[in-house]
C-alpha cells in the first residue's frame, strides 16, 4: 500500500460510511460530520495501514463508534419517520403511489425502531450486501451473533408488516 | 405463474438462511410491478432498502474533503519544516498546540529559586569572611593593650605616682599622719 492517495483509497468509502452514520445518528448533517471525521482519521493513520488487516472494516468500525457517540450525546436511538431526512420517494398523484408511500413509511418506521445493532446489521447485510463474516469483523462480534441479531431484526419487520 | 420458489426463498430469507446471491434474486423479483397479492406487503421492504441504498452525500462533499486533506497536508509539511513556529494558512492562523509538562510549567520558579539560593550563598560567604576577620583582630588588640599597660607601670616612678595624686588627697593624708 505504498502508492496511496486520499482520492483513490479513502474517499470512495464516503457513501457507505454516510449510510451507516445516517442509520445510527438518524440525522443527515450529523452523519456528514461523522463521515468527515472518520475519513480524516483514517487518512491521518495511513502510516499504520500496514498493520491494519482490512482498511474498510477499520473505517466502518471507526465511523460506527463516532456515530454512536454523536447519537448518545443527542440521547437518540430512534426518530419518527417524518423527522428522518433523505427519503427519495417521489410524490405521485396516483392512488397506488400513495399507498406505496404509506407502506414505505411503515417499513421505514419499523426499521428505524429497531435497536441500533440490529439496525446496523440489517443495513450492512441488506443494503450494503456484506457477508456475515465481514459484518462480524467490522462489529467485533461472532458470525453466529450477527445471524441472531439479523434474525431478530427481520422477524420484527416481518411481524410489523403482517400486522 | 408459480411463485413457490420465491416464497421458499423468502421464507429462508426471514430465517437468515439465504446467500447474498439468493437475496439478490429476491430483490430483483420485488422490483418488478407484477407481484402477487400474497407477496405484495413484503415488496415495500425491498423497495425501501433500495431507496436506502441510493442515499449518498452531496456532490460538494468530496471537494470539501480534498480541500481539508490538502490543508492538513500543508500543515504537516510546514510543521516538519519549522516545528517551533506557528503556521499561517490561507484561511487564517493556525497555532501549534504544545503540551506543557509540570516541570516545564514550574521552570520560572526554578529560576527564581536558583537566583535566591545563589544570593544567599554569596551573602553567607561574605558574612562568614567578615566574622573570621573580627575574631582574628580581637586577640591582637588585647595583646597590644596588655603590653601598653605593662610599659606604663614599668616606666612610672613612685614620686610621679604620688605627684599624680590630687592636693586635696595629699592634705588629707598629712592630717592623718599628724
Amino acid at each position: 500500500m505504498d502508492n496511496v492517495s486520499f482520492q483513490t483509497t479513502v474517499l470512495p468509502l464516503s457513501d457507505r460510511l454516510f449510510r451507516l452514520a445516517l442509520r445510527v445518528t438518524m440525522n443527515r448533517a450529523e452523519a456528514e460530520d461523522v463521515v468527515q471525521d472518520t475519513l480524516l482519521r483514517v487518512w491521518e493513520r495511513r502510516s499504520e495501514w500496514r498493520q491494519i488487516d482490512n482498511l474498510e472494516a477499520f473505517a466502518i468500525a471507526t465511523c460506527r463508534n463516532r456515530a454512536l457517540d454523536v447519537a448518545k450525546r443527542a440521547g437518540r436511538n430512534t426518530v419518527p419517520l417524518d423527522k428522518v431526512e433523505g427519503s427519495h420517494l417521489s410524490a405521485s398523484g396516483t392512488q397506488r403511489a400513495l399507498e406505496a408511500r404509506e407502506q414505505l413509511s411503515l417499513v421505514r418506521r419499523l426499521m428505524d425502531s429497531l435497536p441500533e445493532l440490529q439496525r446496523t446489521i440489517m443495513l450492512l447485510r441488506d443494503i450494503e450486501g456484506q457477508s456475515y463474516g465481514e459484518i462480524a469483523k467490522e462489529l467485533g462480534i461472532s458470525e453466529t451473533q450477527v445471524k441472531v441479531y439479523l434474525h431478530r431484526a427481520r422477524t420484527k419487520v416481518r411481524e410489523g408488516i403482517k400486522n | 405463474m408459480d411463485y413457490k420458489y420465491i416464497e421458499q426463498l423468502l421464507e429462508r430469507y426471514w430465517e437468515c438462511q439465504t446467500t447474498l446471491e439468493e437475496e439478490a434474486i429476491l430483490r430483483t423479483f420485488f422490483r418488478q410491478e407484477d407481484v402477487p397479492a400474497s407477496l405484495l406487503p413484503y415488496r415495500q421492504l425491498f423497495l425501501e432498502e433500495d431507496a436506502m441504498a441510493s442515499e449518498h452525500l452531496g456532490k460538494d462533499f468530496a471537494d470539501r474533503m480534498l480541500q481539508l486533506v490538502r490543508q492538513t497536508g500543508q500543515t504537516q509539511a510546514a510543521e516538519e519544516e519549522n516545528p517551533s513556529a506557528g503556521l499561517r494558512l490561507a484561511e487564517g492562523y493556525v497555532c501549534k498546540a504544545q503540551r506543557l509538562t509540570v516541570m516545564r510549567r514550574l521552570r520560572p520558579f526554578y529560576r527564581v529559586a536558583g537566583l535566591v539560593a545563589l544570593l544567599l550563598g554569596i551573602g553567607s560567604a561574605i558574612q562568614q569572611s567578615f566574622t573570621e576577620e573580627d575574631e582574628a583582630s580581637v586577640p591582637q588588640m588585647a595583646e597590644a593593650a596588655h603590653i601598653d599597660s605593662l610599659q606604663h607601670i614599668t616606666i612610672s616612678s613612685p614620686v610621679e605616682q604620688s605627684a599624680a595624686l590630687s592636693p586635696h588627697t595629699s592634705d588629707t593624708l598629712n592630717a592623718q599622719a599628724r
